[in-house]
């Protein structure tokens, strides 16, 4: 890819439009969260400000952000405001590569796939800088859980994405997406069911939600990595937080249920139904399971996920060898 | 080997079972209500206790059937009960709850002999003071039957 005038111009409205979707995102998510919870326990979840409730994540957010940022003593101060910055801004770089639609996407690379699975990473360190850099046993308790966490989902979550990328012959995104057809019956969620269900289990374990959100187990670590920060630090991880969802979310999109491709039409509306019909499943999870103990979601991972991921890719392979 | 994978199929299975019993509340109605635009049904507050009333009397509702045999007072946990035998009769002339102590337990409704006690159903009782919540039970009697006559 060359560098030029227009390539930079397409780069930086991309990711303008990426920090918009991302805190339009987190401010929809946070209302259909509350009130998917309400509906699940059979309450109204927000009703009062605004015509049901929907103004409720407007103004929660104008809240975080008027209120005092209160650093503890002995914290680590660059880490402790590099913790935040960390976490937020690694997942502009991750939305790039997405194929929304046959002409949206923000840089068509070859190695797309590649580019956002190295930069998750990055979640996972600003989570280990937060927790030890708050000089609090919680913080640090949480950051331990959430390093060997995404370590072991990390793991199966490649393996199955290595599986498409076998059928596919390509790491580019957009090529992935082009190899699937329009109808469902040609997605590779068809083609490839037992990945997809590794890859479902691993996004929310690697996404740290319930019920895998054991680094920010509010009862036994009252919020874990981010139990020191208030305001807009709080805000930030609260960003990434969703901001990491949605991007699991488009990653099975477009690797299992044939991103901007869809009956009838294809275009880039498929590509976020998809996204968000994904997002409220795991808000569906998060008020339907309790949160697992830590060593059966390692066992869970180890045991189960590893050994199906690799056998399904063996397969895959032999079959890619024989049949094609 | 073989019975650990039939265990984790067979837990697939429930969580599916888990999801489709949340799914169908996410779609059922809701359960409770908005306090200020809607209330409670009747038929849905029989089972509620609030503070403790006087049971009206059969031919003069102004009336309590209490005979001041003391029984509610000495069976009250909480000491939160004062009733004072009038000079003429077995009628009372002074019945005081002191609803601050009182833990709802239901002890003097079924000690009483008389079935003159019970529990009220008054939800949205507020109070700004303590002594707001020292109840005099027979002027409430009084001024309700006054009011339903």
């Amino acid at each position: 890819m060359e560098l030029s005038i227009a390539s930079f111009v397409q780069i930086f409205v991309a990711v303008l439009l990426i920090i918009g979707l991302m805190v339009g995102n987190a401010v929809v998510m946070v209302y259909f969260e509350r009130k998917g919870a309400g509906f699940i326990q059979r309450r109204p979840g927000p009703y009062e400000v605004g015509p049901w409730g929907t103004i409720q994540a407007v103004c929660d957010s104008m809240k975080l952000l008027g209120k005092q940022i209160f650093v503890p003593g002995n914290v680590d101060w660059i880490l402790y405001f590099a913790a935040p910055i960390l976490a937020f801004f690694p997942v502009l770089l991750l939305f790039l590569p997405i194929p929304f639609g046959p002409y949206l996407t923000g840089l068509k690379v070859d190695d797309g796939i590649l580019l956002i699975l190295a930069f998750a990473g990055f979640g996972v360190i600003s989570n280990i800088l937060a927790g030890w850099a708050s000089n609090n046993k919680f913080g640090l308790l949480g950051a331990a859980r959430a390093v060997s966490q995404s370590i072991a989902y990390e793991i199966p979550m490649i393996l199955a994405l290595l599986a498409v990328v076998f059928l596919s012959g390509s790491l580019n995104l957009s090529e992935i997406v082009e190899n699937q057809g329009s109808w469902p019956w040609q997605w590779n969620i068809f083609v490839q069911p037992l990945a997809f269900f590794i890859y479902l289990v691993s996004m929310v374990g690697e996404t740290n939600r319930a019920p895998f959100d054991l680094p920010e187990a509010e009862s036994e670590l009252t919020a874990g990595f981010h139990t020191e920060y208030s305001c807009m630090g709080f805000a930030l991880f609260f960003l990434s937080e969703y901001a990491n969802m949605l991007l699991v979310s488009f990653v099975c999109a477009t690797f299992f249920l044939g991103g901007w491709r869809g009956p009838f039409l294809d275009g880039f509306w498929w590509t976020f139904i998809k996204a968000y019909v994904l997002m409220l499943f795991i808000v569906w999870i998060r008020w339907t399971f309790p949160r697992v103990r830590f060593d059966q979601l390692l066992n869970l991972n180890w045991r189960w996920l590893l050994p199906l991921a690799i056998i399904n890719l063996w397969i895959t392979a032999v079959a890619i060898k024989f049949f094609d | 080997m073989l019975k650990a994978i039939i265990d984790n199929i067979k837990g697939l299975y429930s969580l599916l079972v888990g999801l489709s019993i949340t799914g169908r509340f996410l779609l059922s109605p809701r359960q409770t209500v908005h306090y200020p635009r809607k209330v409670i049904e009747p038929e849905n507050m029989a089972s509620y206790r609030g503070p403790l009333e006087l049971v009206p009397g059969d031919p003069d509702p102004a009336q309590s059937r209490c005979i001041s045999c003391q029984m509610c007072v000495r069976a009250c946990p909480g000491h939160c009960l004062t009733v004072t035998k009038g000079a003429s009769g077995k009628s009372p002339e002074v019945w005081l709850y002191d609803f601050t102590l009182c833990c709802l337990c239901a002890a003097c409704v079924e000690s009483c002999p008389t079935g003159a006690i019970r529990f009220s159903h008054k939800v949205y009782l507020v109070a700004d003071s303590r002594e707001a919540l020292h109840l005099d039970l027979l002027g409430q009697l009084k001024s309700s039957a006054k009011q339903t006559s």
